[in-house]
């Protein structure tokens, strides 16, 4: 039951965002926008590429929109509604995360075209890059959890929401999550400008809608996830816990949209550069400052 | 004796003997090191069998797990290191012809 | 006695032996190394089925990046990546298969044939089986723990050295 009502509220998330996206692209607000994009897709034709590797080819969008809907899985909505409450959730997420990497990888080496092929490569050094500033940010939120618990975590921000606790580890979570979920501007892999839509380049019709949703489903994943690690899950004042939980998802995805779309893409150079020399560093700061601070106020 | 201790055992043996075949019959470095990273898995679900089947109380198992988890990740670094400095000296990684290493 | 749990035991790791054997089998390169995640990621599912869930969780994350680098890395270093070519990459087929073998069936029969004591108890809950590893870990496995990091920063250094390229020496006389 848990399971149903999770599964529909990331599906009418994804919708909002999907919206969202559309409004911010044509600058019009049309509610149904999506819903005639989805249906023009499912009627087109759906083209296979000359050679494709078959089998990676119609298992990557598949497992993109699977790995996002894992990631949701251990994170709770209001203390009850949560799919799965795995005794090490907060790791979890990752490893559910880690498979987004692998879908693009399939799907970029599946269709046998050079611009897809580019942007498949491209995710594996962007993703590897910015899992550590998953992983780091996430490991300081637990230790002032004691925990692994995903509902522990939000418990543990009962006083001091953790965006507030650890402001440094807010912000790299923030950006990494952007440059997993390929969102503007770290949309490397799919960059319309020079790559032609990359990894998404060779798929149509119905594949492409699948895709696209599977995206979107991820960008509310992690919102979900920023909401959970840092924004206090489901409290909040006078409103049931899952509307708190549905209104801070939706701000996080809006704010991870809007981000992308007043800042330039970035080069891959500067984006590993960044990565690694100024992210990690300052991710192991926070996991220090962190520390000191569970000492002296929990 | 249990039956899942039993199995998990004879999976183990399986992966090893997968990776040992995988491990001398390739000619090229990195399919090698994948033989070698099957055989550590065989290894990984010997001791997760034992910790869980046998002492299932003692956390020294699991700790060992972790152990082997990062010889598999010293593996992967220090080959791949030794496989570009392979490739930029000779322009390829396959083990035959890596013969004058022979001393 | 066959529970639910052998089942799980049974199938994910036949599922992780199958595609450990689909490794050697594929010639696209791609693919054989997303075998090998696979099978790792099976194993991790049967770790998860033997109730070590921090550790089938962790197998499941750190295989996922490891094997995609190896994915890179397949495809840069091979002379044939996609498998078209048909190319030969095995050698001393004869001896690798009996020595597969042989491995297999000696630790099989040690595993079969050694007396292994009474069935251990049932396993803590998860919860507590990860206080209790972390407890472990920063107690009496101290040492061994970090004895783990710095040979991981003396690998991660080593790997680095080797694989720059070698240094233009200015020749000075």
């Amino acid at each position: 039951m848990n399971t149903l009502i999770v599964v529909s509220f990331l599906l009418a998330g994804a919708y909002l965002v999907a919206v969202l996206e559309a409004w911010l692209a044509s600058g019009r607000f049309r509610l149904a926008a999506p819903a005639w994009a989805a249906m023009a897709l499912l009627g087109r034709e759906s083209i296979v590429p000359r050679t494709p590797d078959r089998l990676f080819f119609e298992t990557a969008p598949v497992l993109l929109l699977v790995a996002a809907l894992l990631a949701a899985a251990v994170l709770p909505l209001s203390p009850q509604l949560v799919i799965t409450d795995l005794a090490t959730g907060a790791l979890f997420v990752n490893a559910a995360l880690a498979y987004v990497l692998v879908a693009l990888l399939m799907a970029g080496w599946g269709v046998d075209g050079a611009y897809a092929l580019v942007g498949g490569w491209r995710f594996l050094g962007q993703v590897i890059a910015y899992s550590m500033l998953i992983v780091m940010p996430i490991t300081a939120v637990a230790m002032r959890a004691e925990s692994l618990l995903t509902t522990d975590i939000v418990d543990s921000q009962g006083a001091v929401w953790n965006i507030v606790y650890q402001p440094l580890g807010f912000v790299l979570f923030f950006i990494a999550a952007l440059a997993v979920s390929f969102l503007p501007p770290f949309d490397l892999p799919t960059a319309g400008g020079e790559l032609a839509g990359g990894v998404e380049a060779e798929y149509t019709g119905a594949r492409l809608a699948v895709f696209r949703l599977a995206r979107m489903v991820l960008v509310v994943s992690l919102a979900a996830a920023t909401t959970v690690f840092y924004l206090g899950g489901w409290l909040g004042p006078a409103l049931p816990p899952w509307v708190w939980s549905a209104i801070k998802i939706l701000a996080v995805s809006a704010a991870m949209l809007l981000t992308g779309h007043y800042l330039p893409r970035i080069r891959e150079a500067h984006l590993l550069a960044w990565s690694w020399k100024l992210g990690i560093p300052l991710a192991l700061l926070n996991l220090f400052i962190v520390g000191v601070l569970v000492l002296i106020w929990p | 004796m249990s039956l899942d201790l039993l199995l998990a055992l004879f999976i183990g043996a399986a992966l090893f003997g997968v990776g040992i075949y995988g491990a001398l019959s390739q000619t090229n470095l990195v399919m090698i090191m994948m033989g070698v990273e099957l055989i550590l898995a065989g290894a990984l679900v010997n001791l997760v069998a034992f910790w869980r089947f046998l002492h299932p109380d003692s956390y020294a198992g699991q700790m060992f797990v972790l152990i082997v988890m990062t010889v598999m990740a010293l593996e992967m670094a220090v080959g791949f290191g030794v496989a570009i400095a392979r490739f930029r000296t000779k322009g390829s990684v396959e083990m035959e012809e890596a013969q004058e290493l022979k001393g | 006695m066959i529970t639910l749990q052998t089942l799980f035991i049974a199938f994910f790791g036949i599922a992780s032996v199958a595609f450990g054997v689909s490794v050697f089998r594929t010639s696209s390169m791609m693919r054989s190394a997303l075998a090998l995640l696979f099978s790792q990621t099976a194993l991790g599912a049967m770790f998860l089925a033997m109730q070590a869930e921090f550790l089938g969780v962790l197998q499941i994350m750190m295989m996922a990046t490891e094997m995609s680098i190896m994915a890179i890395f397949m495809v840069m270093f091979m002379m044939d990546p996609g498998g078209l070519g048909e190319m030969e990459m095995t050698h001393q087929k004869q001896l690798s298969i009996l020595a597969g073998v042989a491995g297999a069936l000696v630790t099989a029969g040690i595993a079969l044939f050694t007396h292994w004591g009474a069935d251990g108890v049932a396993a803590p809950a998860a919860a507590e089986q990860t206080r209790a590893l972390g407890m472990e870990l920063l107690g009496r496995s101290m040492l061994i723990f970090e004895t783990a990091g710095v040979t991981i920063l003396t690998a991660m250094i080593a790997a680095t050295a080797v694989a720059m390229p070698a240094l233009q020496r200015k020749k000075t006389s």
